[in-house]
């Protein structure tokens, strides 16, 4: 019943993202385009922190793993970026699993610190080492998506692209949720021990929730490349990692739709509050805190809440 | 000759230990602050490096804007900055004390966006240059040109780490600040106001970062952007050292000051940071519990 609801809401939220850009202008899209390929690496993240329980901050980091794979391959390379984007994404899962078979032995604050050391070294890395990364300046001229004959070059095709990427990693997330991994992911984070008990692997599972995470996060990384163009080390610095987490927990930790609406939300918020000027981020910085002591479930609660209200008014 | 190039790599060292020193006992400072109010009251900072940020800012507003003598300018800034721990504890501490892990950690990073900006719109984006009680002036030893600034900043941070070590375990109030931090609620059976500890923690936490703001801005530029590196270069020093242990985040400080420095000149500039993160992370997952200890890097 739940279930239903919330598949016909995820139908209907698809649909009406199909006829949207005819409404939309230049650079609107251009931000919801950025709004849905972060989408992509938080609904990644909801594996790791919603669902297992994992506190990284470095999903910005697996993010621009996948922007540089795919960059590196598309530019220097000259491989076709049908094939780089894969390959971006297998090497980000790779990345994951080398660095999460040590550090996932680590729990609460500790995995939160050596994570937050993985980001920072990434982008240590990404702007010095200037022969293959490009340094500050990046890399540029990547090439976009083509058909033969049709290049996926604009903001307003390039939209159905991300739209069916999405569309197809949601429907992947909610499948791999419903599944017996899903289900072990959800029971690490509730209690560890039990879990165990019941031989179930835990670190195995932790680090499939990781792996799937970063290979989220690479998807959306090389979908971003390919947007723009162009990548530099300021894109994925540990902020966008912190901005990840806040999407998540705004939207509603361990939940799909919440991931997306979490990602649209607040990429969207500065364009809302453009006005503010200089004391934009101030008032971002005091609304996540507001919403995270007040609606600690995300702004998703509040529909439930809002439902529960109509249904006492209604008796 | 050959006599000539060793004594001038000797003094090039010396200066560099020196300096990795002063880092040092500044980023033992911060990691001090980290550790007093994650030990008495269970919350990980991370907005620590923002309160550096705004210690070193107030003091350039008495010393530099408001035109005082170093002496008054570093108290009213230090005054400043304990009421700023009082705030703190208000506004961020008590709403999110009973949270998640996690709840927390976002929280006083947003708390740390907040702070950094409402810093940008207050003292600008152009960095400043505070001036030392010693202005540049450089002590000759054995040849080697040292810092006054630097020594000034080992000397400072060491006296306030011992009246610290003496306040927490001398003292009545320490002893109560430290049943607190051993276990809240039979200490608050035991009579001990324990909301009262937890703002005088926050306070210690405000005077520990906003010496070392005042104490790294001459050696730096005061720049708005300035927490973040500090907190990371702490959050390192806390891990190496022990994530509990005084003396942990000392030597952990230190170790971090010098390798910073020493790594520098020596291997990479540009990976200089890079390397004091490979130390963190190889400690994380060879020796969770640090130097100093114990074993609670699985503790959740």
């Amino acid at each position: 019943m739940k279930a239903r609801s919330a598949l016909l809401a995820a139908c209907a939220v698809f649909l009406v993202a199909l006829v949207l850009p005819a409404f939309i202008s230049g650079y609107g899209i251009r931000i919801l385009n950025l709004a849905l390929i972060s989408a992509i690496a938080v609904i990644g993240l909801n594996f790791a922190f919603g669902y297992a329980g994992l506190i990284t901050l470095a999903q910005a980091g697996f993010v621009g793993c996948g922007a540089y794979i795919t960059a590196i391959l598309s530019t220097t390379l000259g491989l076709s970026p049908w094939l780089s984007i894969p390959a971006a994404v297998v090497g980000t899962g790779f990345i994951a699993v080398v660095i999460g078979l040590p550090m996932l032995r680590l729990k609460g604050h500790y995995l939160a610190l050596a994570t937050l050391g993985f980001n920072v070294s990434f982008v240590i890395v990404t702007t010095n080492w200037k022969s293959v990364m490009g340094g500050t300046d990046g890399i540029s001229g990547i090439p976009a998506l083509a058909l033969p004959g049709w290049a996926f070059a604009t903001d307003h095709r390039y939209y159905y692209v991300i739209w069916v990427v999405l569309a197809v990693a949601t429907w992947c997330a909610w499948r791999i949720r419903n599944s017996h991994i899903g289900l072990a992911m959800i029971a690490v984070r509730d209690d560890e021990i039990a879990t165990g008990a019941a031989s179930v692997g835990v670190t195995r599972i932790k680090l499939q929730a990781f792996a799937l995470a970063a290979v989220y996060a690479g998807l959306s990384g090389a979908l971003f490349a390919h947007m723009a163009n162009f990548v530099a080390p300021d894109d994925f610095n540990l902020g966008h990692s912190i901005i990840y987490l806040a999407m998540l927990i705004i939207g509603g930790e361990g939940s799909i739709l919440g991931s997306i609406a979490g990602a649209v939300i607040v990429t969207f918020m500065p364009e809302l509050m453009r006005d503010l000027g200089i004391a934009y981020m101030i008032v971002f910085g005091a609304l996540m805190l507001l919403i995270l002591i007040f609606l600690p479930k995300g702004l998703l609660s509040l529909t439930a809440i809002v439902g529960r209200q109509l249904k006492a008014s209604g008796r | 000759m050959r006599r000539t190039l060793w004594s001038s790599r000797l003094q090039q060292f010396v200066q560099l230990i020196v300096s990795g020193l002063a880092v040092g006992s500044v980023y033992a400072l911060v990691g001090l602050a980290f550790i007093m109010v994650n030990e008495a009251t269970g919350v990980v900072n991370f907005a620590t490096g923002q309160m550096v940020a705004i210690g070193c800012f107030l003091a350039v507003s008495t010393s530099l804007q408001m035109g005082l003598p170093l002496a008054p300018a570093y108290a009213l800034a230090l005054v400043a900055m304990a009421l700023f721990g009082m705030v703190f504890y208000a506004v961020v501490f008590r709403p999110l004390q009973d949270r998640p892990v996690v709840t927390v950690i976002i929280g006083t990073v947003m708390i740390g966006i907040v702070i950094q900006n409402a810093a940008l719109m207050t003292w600008g984006s152009v960095p400043f240059r505070p001036r030392s009680p010693f202005g540049r002036q450089v002590i000759d030893v054995f040849g080697a040109a040292l810092s006054a600034h630097a020594l000034f900043v080992i000397v400072v941070a060491f006296l306030m780490i011992g009246l610290l070590y003496l306040f927490i375990y001398r003292t009545a109030i320490g002893a109560r600040m430290r049943a607190v931090a051993q276990d809240r609620d039979a200490a608050r059976l035991m009579g001990i106001g324990v909301d009262r500890m937890f703002v005088l923690t926050w306070i210690i936490a405000g005077l520990l970062t906003g010496a070392a703001g005042i104490l790294v801005g001459p050696m730096w530029f005061a720049d708005v952007n300035m927490g973040d590196p500090i907190a990371l270069k702490a959050f390192a020093a806390i891990i190496i050292g022990g994530f509990s242990s005084v003396p942990g985040a000392i030597v952990g400080g230190i170790l971090v000051g010098l390798a910073e420095m020493l790594g520098a000149a020596y291997i990479s500039s540009a990976y200089k940071d890079g390397l004091v993160f490979l130390v963190m992370i190889l400690f994380l997952l060879v020796r969770p519990q640090g130097i100093f200890g114990e074993r609670i890097g699985q503790r959740a």
